[in-house]
């Protein structure tokens, strides 16, 4: 029996749409004195949770650039878009740029997204301002109004590394080449790159790495035991460990359950080890982890520049009131990166991408000036430098993460090194 | 690292504490797919929200703790006829309606029920990770060189009273063989005077009861965000078919098995790996042995 | 040829619409959707041959959708080939990967068959996942855009065209489904298997071969997705919710039915975007909402508008018999 769609139906059905289609989004419209941007970020998904931190970090930072003065003399406002998955990133990327008129786009945090995201802008010839995304090939495509703020895997490996060799080793008494370290990682793109990266520069230093990366997918892990287990008999002095949200507590638990035994635990980024929900999850159980993050509590104002000292304590209270508590690493990363933004258009004056470009390669800024401490120097592929872009280790020391590292920037020092028995972190 | 190495005390201690992780995971499975298996085992409806009410038990102990302070074990059995309750409500409200629809029907109706779950968890009690910490999650039991926790003890010991619970009712009770018999044939239940529709509510509402228990009891174990059922919706299908559909047993044992592939998996080639083993178990399975390891030969053909 | 034309007015008008389109309209948001709608309609129509036609319900046609995917973009990245030759590689592979698929349905009924597809899908997302040395793990690959025709790096007006094409193809090959001899037989085994073939029907063949047929389909439509949107992310080319897509539209629309998967995707895409656009900007606490109306929407129409959009034409036809007679 063949069955066929009435006319009526079709028809029905295509004016149903373009209706849709014409009333969907405002047609974008600039009240004067006023300068649009398009913001995407995934509100929902399972990285919604990230997302509306990020977001929640740009708004804060936008508030504080409109008390002074805005971009180009006009309010700074946005239009948000949800990008759940990298079609929604391309279209929505689309949707902002043809129908609200914006030409710059910020945003993303996921290295899911923004490679989708920028394709589509720079196709439209307009700026991709990446706060978050850590994808290394991100500013290899040759495209050239796409930058990024934050440094990319390769940087956090080089960090931690940097830290482990420099500021671990010596205090477990260890010379590079006599230290071990295991790596274990949730298994998506952020985990996958950064991990890669340090376990090539760790091989580049000498440090002994034992046994395969033990790669899990974040939302499918049960139980750590096998990977436990198996690092137990390998025996690492340090335990290298990307993860997730809901994995980092699971980790943890179990190797406190079955007494796993090792010198540090250092992570990299504000997922897992470097968000509120592990401190909330395990309170002072969670003593003596390493992240490496923006500046946390203790970080001392002073050792930034006054310019620096100024917009930093500016942000913390902003975030603060808004969300009672200290910035957390999403908070800082889109912070960080909108206010360098500003930067760039109070230099350019003017969202050309000739002139926005000119006026961002030109830009030579010493680390202690901007929000986080950070200062700037892009490359000629729009990638903001590892030196500039200044890191810092945190531990989570009595259920907070407290900056410890590197101790010119803080009041605060890493204790437990290394990790006692378990029972012992107090 | 050769895990192949002759048996020391130091393997022997490997093997050991391998062994128990997975008895202790697959009482986790089992408590979730005891649920799934009557439900399409008697309903022959593939449920994809199965893993969303165990995410809406997992924040119903989150909420309980945090607000009024009450440990997981007691929510529990305020849990069951609450979850009774809501199974019934979903049944009258969602799957009544497609109970005799064609399977695409219901699954896509399953679907959305899974989307506007898990998206109503996030709108109202946002994207974070939580967690449940009542003193029993935090309590290491060490025996013989294997380390476990207190709440996977009692998550387990739960999990084979329920089994035993619902293998008694469903062979003992009159309601019971009346489940079963719906599931045999519908229409000579119905030729027999059976209300299958009340058969369905209740099966559908014993079902959720079941993994709503569930998600109460992991909370203490594992994180609580409104995507948390991903994470076991798969696998308990795996279970279920290994076990046989609509067979209580066989979801205790298809259970142990896929958690002995999975521990056994991650040990020796890499969690990374865990999933494959079980999907091509999962598929191997259907292509040999559909009906499972214990239902009966060719009823993967009946009233499907 | 009247007649013809007479008989198809729904797709004249769909197709025709898409067409003129772009003359009129220049907005590229507008453009961009309209690629998107034309291009999840034939991935909709791809599923429908083995789904809608042959009955065979599959929730894991992200399997090939991604093999088209990956094939164009490893072959544009790591081989220095055009995505041309990527999407061939990529339907020699579907060929191989929808006869196993095929092979198993005719092992397996109902939800059964369902559920071996999405394992099956999920295999080759972790395989993807994990295989870092040669697909870039779960960093996924950008593919890059390069202009010009045998690189697929067309304007946005071009595009329209591309999936436009497509799309009619792919609406055709239904068509000529639903009146050619292997139609009909395949109809009677959709419809009684086991009385298919009692007549002689060879069934578990003619399964067999249009699952893979189906398999190549959908495989070429990942290729131009790939060349498209320019990122091949593992955890999302081979996701179920792609997989759940591409059978949603086609059962909206009308599942056996050739402008069934379109519409289905016309009014889904629209609905989805519409909803995302209007209630995203919206206090980032309430993004979920659009979700949330997705899915009872989805539970409601399958509910009442099982048959999809066929089901409500056949009833205003009979409707309007009955006010004739």
């Amino acid at each position: 029996m063949r069955r066929r769609i009435s006319l009526t139906i079709a028809v029905a059905v295509v004016v149903l749409a373009c209706t849709a289609w014409l009333t969907a989004a405002t047609w974008g419209q600039a009240l004067s004195g006023e300068y649009k941007i398009g913001v995407l970020e995934p509100l929902t998904g399972p990285l919604a949770g990230e997302g509306k931190r990020h977001l929640e970090g740009f708004e804060v930072v936008r508030d504080l650039i409109n008390e002074r003065g805005g971009v180009m003399g006009k309010r700074l406002s946005f239009v948000v878009a949800d990008v759940p998955d990298p079609t929604a990133a391309a279209s929505e990327a689309n949707r902002l740029i043809t129908r609200e008129n914006v030409k710059i786009i910020t945003g993303t945090f996921s290295s899911r997204l923004c490679g989708a995201a920028s394709e589509a802008a720079a196709r439209h010839n307009v700026i991709y301002w990446e706060t978050s995304c850590v994808d290394p090939r991100f500013n290899k495509r040759g495209l050239k109004n796409v930058y990024r703020t934050e440094i990319d895997a390769t940087g956090f490996g080089w960090y931690n590394i940097d830290f482990i060799v420099k500021h671990l080793a010596p205090r477990f008494n260890l010379k590079p080449n006599e230290l071990k370290i295991a790596f274990i990682s949730e298994d998506s793109s952020y985990g996958q790159g950064v991990t890669e990266s340090a376990v090539a520069r760790a091989k580049e230093v000498g440090l002994q790495v034992v046994g395969p990366v033990e790669y899990y997918n974040f939302q499918t892990i049960n139980d750590m035991t096998p990977i436990i287990v198996k690092l137990k008999q390998l025996n690492p002095d340090v335990v290298h460990h990307i993860a997730y949200t809901n994995d980092a507590p699971l980790f943890w638990r179990q190797a406190r359950e079955q007494n796993f035994l090792f010198k540090a635990l250092v992570h990299a980024g504000a997922t897992g080890y470097g968000g509120s929900d592990f401190g909330k999850a395990m309170g002072n159980d969670g003593n003596g982890v390493f992240a490496l993050l923006e500046p946390g509590p203790g970080f001392k104002l002073e050792s930034l520049k006054p310019d620096g000292q100024k917009i930093e304590k500016d942000f913390r209270d902003a975030i603060q009131k808004r969300t009672g508590s200290y910035p957390l690493g999403a908070h800082q990363l889109a912070g960080g990166g909108l206010w360098l933004l500003k930067v760039v258009l109070d230099r350019a004056q003017s969202d050309d991408p000739e002139k926005f470009r000119s006026a961002v390669m030109g830009l030579d800024l010493p680390v202690g000036t901007m929000i986080n401490g950070w200062g700037v120097k892009f490359s000629e592929t729009g990638q903001n430098s590892n030196e500039r872009v200044q890191h810092y280790m945190l531990q989570w020391q009595n259920g907070q993460l407290v900056t410890v590292w590197p101790e010119e920037f803080t009041t605060n020092r890493a204790k437990w090194i290394p990790l006692g028995p378990w029972d012992q972190r107090k | 690292m050769d895990p192949a190495r002759p048996l020391g005390p130091a393997q022997i201690d490997v093997f050991a504490q391998l062994g128990v992780s997975t008895v202790l995971l697959g009482g986790i499975y089992a408590l979730i797919a005891v649920g799934l298996t009557l439900i399409f085992g008697i309903m022959r409806v593939v449920n994809f929200a199965h893993g969303e009410f165990l995410m809406l038990g997992m924040y119903l102990a989150f909420w309980a703790f945090t607000l009024l302070s009450l440990d997981p074990w007691f929510v529990l059995f305020v849990s069951i006829p609450l979850f009774f309750g809501i199974g019934v409500v979903t049944y009258l409200l969602v799957m009544k309606g497609v109970i005799h629809a064609s399977h695409n029907v219901q699954i896509f109706t399953t679907v959305g029920l899974s989307t506007a779950l898990q998206n109503l968890a996030l709108v109202l009690w946002s994207g974070d990770f939580h967690t449940v910490r009542p003193w029993h999650a935090a309590t290491p039991i060490r025996l013989a060189g294997t380390a476990f926790n207190l709440s996977q003890v009692v998550a387990f010991l739960i999990a084979i009273g329920l089994t035993v619970l619902l293998v008694l009712f469903m062979r003992w009770t009159h309601t019971g063989r009346v489940m079963r018999a719906t599931a045999q044939d519908r229409d000579a239940a119905i030729l027999m005077g059976i209300d299958t529709d009340r058969v369905y509510r209740l099966t559908f509402a014993i079902g959720i009861a079941a993994v709503g228990a569930a998600g109460v009891l992991v909370s203490p174990l594992y994180a609580v965000y409104p995507t948390a059922g991903l994470q076991f919706v798969l696998l308990s299908y795996v279970v279920v078919v290994l076990g046989g559909l609509g067979n209580m047993m066989g979801a205790l044992i298809g259970s142990l098995i896929v958690a002995a592939v999975e521990v056994a998996g991650s040990y020796y080639f890499g969690t990374a790996w865990k999933e494959i083993f079980y999907f091509v178990l999962f598929i191997a399975v259907l292509v040999f042995r559909p009906a499972g390891l214990f239902g009966q030969r060719g009823a993967e053909n009946l009233g499907v | 040829m009247v007649r013809a034309v007479g008989r198809h007015r729904g797709a004249l008008l769909v197709f025709g619409v898409a067409a003129l389109v772009p003359v009129f309209v220049r907005d590229a948001y507008f453009l961009d959707s309209l690629v998107l709608i034309l291009l999840w309609g034939a991935l909709s129509a791809a599923w429908n041959v083995a789904g809608g036609y042959a009955g065979q319900v599959s929730i894991g046609h992200a399997a090939f959708f991604g093999i088209g995917a990956y094939s164009a973009a490893l072959m544009g990245t790591r081989f220095h080939q055009s995505p041309w030759l990527g999407m061939l590689v990529g339907v020699a592979l579907s060929l191989v990967a929808g006869a196993a698929i095929g092979y198993l349905s005719n092992r397996l009924r109902g939800p059964y068959f369902a559920l071996s597809t999405i394992a099956f899908s999920q295999v080759l997302l972790i395989v993807a996942s994990r295989w870092r040395a040669f697909t870039s793990g779960s960093e996924g690959i950008p593919v890059p855009f390069r202009p010009g025709f045998a690189t697929l790096g067309l304007s946005h007006v071009a595009w329209v065209y591309m999936a436009l094409a497509v799309a009619v193809l792919y609406w055709a090959i239904q068509v000529w489904l639903e009146h050619s001899r292997f139609g009909y037989r395949l109809a009677g085994v959709r419809e009684d298997e086991d009385a298919a073939q009692a007549l002689g029907i060879p069934a578990r063949r003619l399964k067999v071969i249009a699952v893979t047929a189906s398999a190549a389909l959908t495989s070429v439509c990942g290729t131009l997705w790939a060349q498209y949107v320019g990122f091949v992310d593992p955890f999302y080319v081979f996701s179920v919710d792609l997989s759940v897509r591409f059978a949603l539209n086609a059962i909206i629309g009308g599942m056996g039915t050739a402008l069934g998967p379109f519409l289905g995707s016309i009014l889904i895409t629209s609905l989805e975007t519409y909803l995302r656009a209007t209630l995203s900007g919206v206090k980032s606490g309430f993004t979920g909402i659009y979700l949330i109306v997705y899915g009872v929407v989805l539970i409601l129409v399958v509910r009442f508008f099982p048959d999809g959009l066929a089901g409500l034409a056949d009833r205003l036809r009979a409707r309007r018999a009955r006010a004739q007679a």
